[in-house]
């Protein structure tokens, strides 16, 4: 017994076999999960207390805890209840990205905070921090303890040492482990303790990659995570007070802020790799990566809600990442901006739920995607139409984009949904091909633009018009369908409305809108993106959140306010408690899909607010200049 | 017997005659502090030419796609956030450096008792080594608008940290580097004199 917590230490113990069947890492569902971090990197933490999922030193580091994809040879952190209790509470505190976990024992109860620090410049912290802190109200609450990190794809056990705490060690990686009692923490061993009431138990480990380990006082630490608290609320409470539901649209800003890379402001489309769109299937892809077309989105996102700096931040990381490429724009980028890594599979991971390959790298990055102009250029105009001007190598960059969709809107691509099937003429793509030029004419109007360039673009952008019109649309469904010719419909064309390419009151948008969510329809409130299975893979897949909210969007602009947020408060009910949406959902069940949390799930439903909030301001306020 | 400075001169450029009234170039360099002076006027002149040259390397290969490392908007963007105008400040900025860094070439030269353009790259090649190795890496330690590896949301900063050997502008950076200061060093080697 040391100080107040029993501690033991069971020898041939596994985590497979633990009293609280904390083993069972599969029994999770993606739901379960609560999201803490501190924009460098982030942590996945089940509903049992198990961190199990945390790349290091960055989102898209090799894992040190991969239990989520790797099962318990792919290490996880265990802190929480030692006996099988349930989960009475979860949620973040008030407006902060400090997780709250309680369970309850008849009177007694166990609380377990997890919390990274995001602050770390200018002071003497460890670039990653984690804090978890137990807590006990009633009665002494059993507790156990279960540290086993291992890294990346061979599980590779640490080094380990003792000095001021807990140290492993892979080389240029370290991980130190402190405690603000003394515990024989053994890495892999479950520790015992009991945890009473008044006397909180904190665990903070410390992560530190080519640089000394920092070590952070474990009785001082809580002090770090109310200052980080305190920043995170200071920062949700600027926002504009006007926004429809809004304790919703923070939950989601704030999650797009903990999915931004800060060093290189990229976006992270999702913290995970491998969580599959078809539980058991093929189709699971990497996206710790940062698309330009999630940007774009973050920056009408942010700006909307009053967030200026941030809504910057995301336009200058697409400017810096894209320029070894330009005038082409790549698909996806890492955080650095460099080239993803080739698709590889990683053998011997069992997968989430027996869904394998588990993947690194993304084959989506040498597609060509002519949709990804469109939202690059819109973003540039929604800073323009806000009253910001260009800086003229912005606009240089700009225009090269521009360039470039009326150099090769002719040719066929891979789409917003990246089919890995032969390329095809999407409607939606071109579509934003033509958003592309409209919005670069209008940015013309009040920056430098050469005649001959104007008329080359305005050139495209009629012949685009023309070539949709004709071949886009079925007349017979009274719809823009999904690809040239074809009837199968695509939800990306809800998008319509947001592009001035029709008048939103037409009755081909309407028509459009109308044929879509009722031919797409999950059932209500779900779409699917396109008819289920249609892309050239096997097997088949959930509905697709953000298609909901952007049906939202589409209902909120062609003035069907009452139906919008109909829908809207439908889908915030199937959040997770904590407010989180995976990419994808499970009609049926109700079960998250897909990669988790997803930033695209998370801009489109605060776009799909603030289109609530403003129904006639989102497309340009300008008279499109063709 | 020749005149003081033509004397020294012929000292400079390492060369000697023999008994015979041939002349031997140095095969090797032999330190000879008394004798050897810094070139001034190649300094100012060839110092100015050798950053050109630089920058016209690393500008190519940004302009090819292969870096991302722009020297004058890094340098510029000390004192402006517009990059324009820091990229105009920048250059100016570079121009300065690489006089300073000239200087250092020329002051090793009348060390060394001689210029040749294999020593300048040399010198080069232990230049960028500093550069890649210690001044990039900490060049957000100082840097009013470059983020750090540690950079939290509060970060208001608008350049991406270069990374170890700027591997953050692109895998080909340090390659490219490597080139533009060797070819620098190859350039002062070339044309600077020690006299």
């Amino acid at each position: 017994m040391t100080g107040r917590h029993r501690h033991e230490t069971f020898e041939k113990e596994s985590a497979e076999s633990l009293p609280n069947g904390t083993g069972a890492w599969h029994d999770s569902c993606i739901a379960d999960y609560g999201l803490v971090g501190d924009t460098r990197t982030a942590a996945l933490v089940s509903a049992r207390g198990s961190v199990d999922w945390l790349c290091a030193p960055a989102f898209d580091g090799q894992p040190v805890f991969g239990a989520l994809l790797g099962g318990s040879r792919a290490g996880s952190f265990l802190v929480g209840p030692s006996v099988q209790t349930q989960v009475s509470t979860r949620k973040y505190r008030h407006h902060s990205a400090t997780l709250e976990t309680v369970w309850s024992a008849g009177a007694s109860q166990l609380i377990l905070h997890d919390a990274m620090i995001a602050e770390v410049a200018g002071k003497l912290l460890p670039t990653t921090l984690l804090i978890r802190r137990l807590s006990a109200r009633g009665s002494p609450f059993p507790a156990v303890i279960n540290f086993d990190p291992r890294l990346g794809e061979q599980h590779r056990r640490p080094h380990i040492r003792r000095g001021v705490g807990l140290v492993c060690d892979w080389g240029p990686l370290a991980l130190s482990l402190g405690c603000s009692e003394e515990l024989n923490v053994e890495p892999g061993r479950p520790t015992y303790v009991t945890v009473h009431p008044g006397s909180p138990l904190t665990l903070v480990m410390a992560i530190a990659y080519g640089e000394p380990l920092i070590h952070v006082d474990p009785s001082t630490a809580w002090a770090l995570v109310e200052a980080d608290e305190a920043r995170w609320q200071a920062w949700t409470e600027d926002s504009d007070e006007e926004i429809p539901f809004r304790e919703a649209v923070l939950r989601s800003l704030l999650t797009l802020q903990l999915l931004t890379y800060s060093p290189s402001g990229a976006p992270v489309a999702a913290p995970t790799t491998s969580l599959p769109e078809d539980p058991g299937g093929i189709r699971n892809w990497d996206y710790r990566y940062a698309w330009p077309r999630d940007a774009s989105i973050g920056v009408g996102a942010f700006l909307n809600v009053g967030k200026t700096p941030e809504a910057r931040k995301f336009f200058g990381w697409m400017l810096h990442a894209s320029r070894l490429e330009r005038p082409r724009l790549p698909a996806l980028l890492t955080l650095a901006g460099g080239h993803v890594p080739a698709e590889r599979r990683l053998p011997d991971w069992p997968g989430f739920a027996g869904s394998t390959p588990v993947r690194t790298g993304n084959g989506a990055a040498g597609q060509h995607q002519l949709d990804g102009y469109g939202w690059v250029l819109d973003a540039a105009w929604v800073l323009v139409r806000s009253g910001h001007r260009l800086y003229s190598e912005t606009w240089r960059a700009m225009r090269g984009f521009a360039d470039q969709v009326a150099a090769r809107w002719q040719e066929p691509d891979a789409g917003i949904w990246e089919i890995r099937d032969d390329a095809a003429h999407h409607v939606h793509s071109k579509m934003m091909g033509w958003l592309a030029l409209d919005r670069a004419l209008r940015i013309g109007r009040t920056h430098h633009l050469r005649t001959t360039q104007r008329d080359r673009w305005q050139q495209a952008q009629r012949d685009l018009a023309a070539e949709i019109r004709s071949k886009g649309f079925n007349t017979d469904k009274n719809t823009y369908t999904r690809t040239y010719g074809s009837s199968d419909l695509d939800a990306a064309i809800l998008l319509l409305p947001v592009t001035d390419f029709e008048d939103p009151c037409s009755d081909r948008v309407k028509g459009t809108v109308d044929a879509v969510s009722q031919e797409l329809s999950a059932g209500f409130p779900f779409l699917y993106r396109y008819p289920p299975g249609k892309d050239g893979l096997p097997g088949t897949e959930g509905a697709f959140l953000p298609c909901s909210f952007w049906l939202v969007q589409a209902l909120a602009l062609t003035g069907r306010r009452q139906e919008a947020s109909q829908l809207f408060e439908a889908l915030l009910q199937n959040a997770n408690p904590l407010g989180l949406y995976s990419e994808e959902i499970d009609p049926a069940t109700g079960t998250f899909l897909g990669n988790f949390p997803q930033a695209l799930t998370h801009a489109s439903l605060v776009q799909a607010a603030l289109a609530l909030r403003d129904p006639d301001k989102i497309p340009g306020d300008l008279p499109s200049p063709s | 017997m020749p005149p003081p400075r033509a004397a020294a001169r012929d000292r400079v450029s390492c060369r000697r005659q023999d008994g015979q009234g041939k002349e031997h170039f140095r095969s090797s360099f032999v330190p000879d502090p008394a004798v050897t002076e810094m070139d001034w006027s190649g300094w100012a002149l060839f110092g100015l030419l050798a950053t050109a040259v630089l920058t016209v390397v690393m500008i190519s290969a940004q302009m090819a796609g292969w870096t991302r490392l722009d020297l004058p908007l890094v340098l510029g963007t000390f004192l402006t956030p517009d990059p324009d105008r820091a990229r105009v400040a920048g250059f100016f900025i570079h121009l300065v450096a690489g006089q300073v860094f000239a200087l250092g070439y020329a002051a090793a030269f009348a060390l060394l008792g001689a210029a040749t353009w294999w020593a300048g790259a040399l010198l080069g090649l232990l230049h960028v080594a500093v550069a890649l190795t210690v001044i990039l890496p900490l060049l957000p330690g100082v840097h009013p608008r470059m983020a750090s590896t540690r950079a939290g949301p509060a970060n208001r900063a608008v350049l991406e940290p270069p990374g170890l050997l700027g591997l953050n502008y692109g895998i080909q950076t340090p390659a490219i580097t490597i080139i533009a200061h060797v070819v620098y060093g190859a350039v002062l080697g070339m044309l600077l004199r020690t006299t």
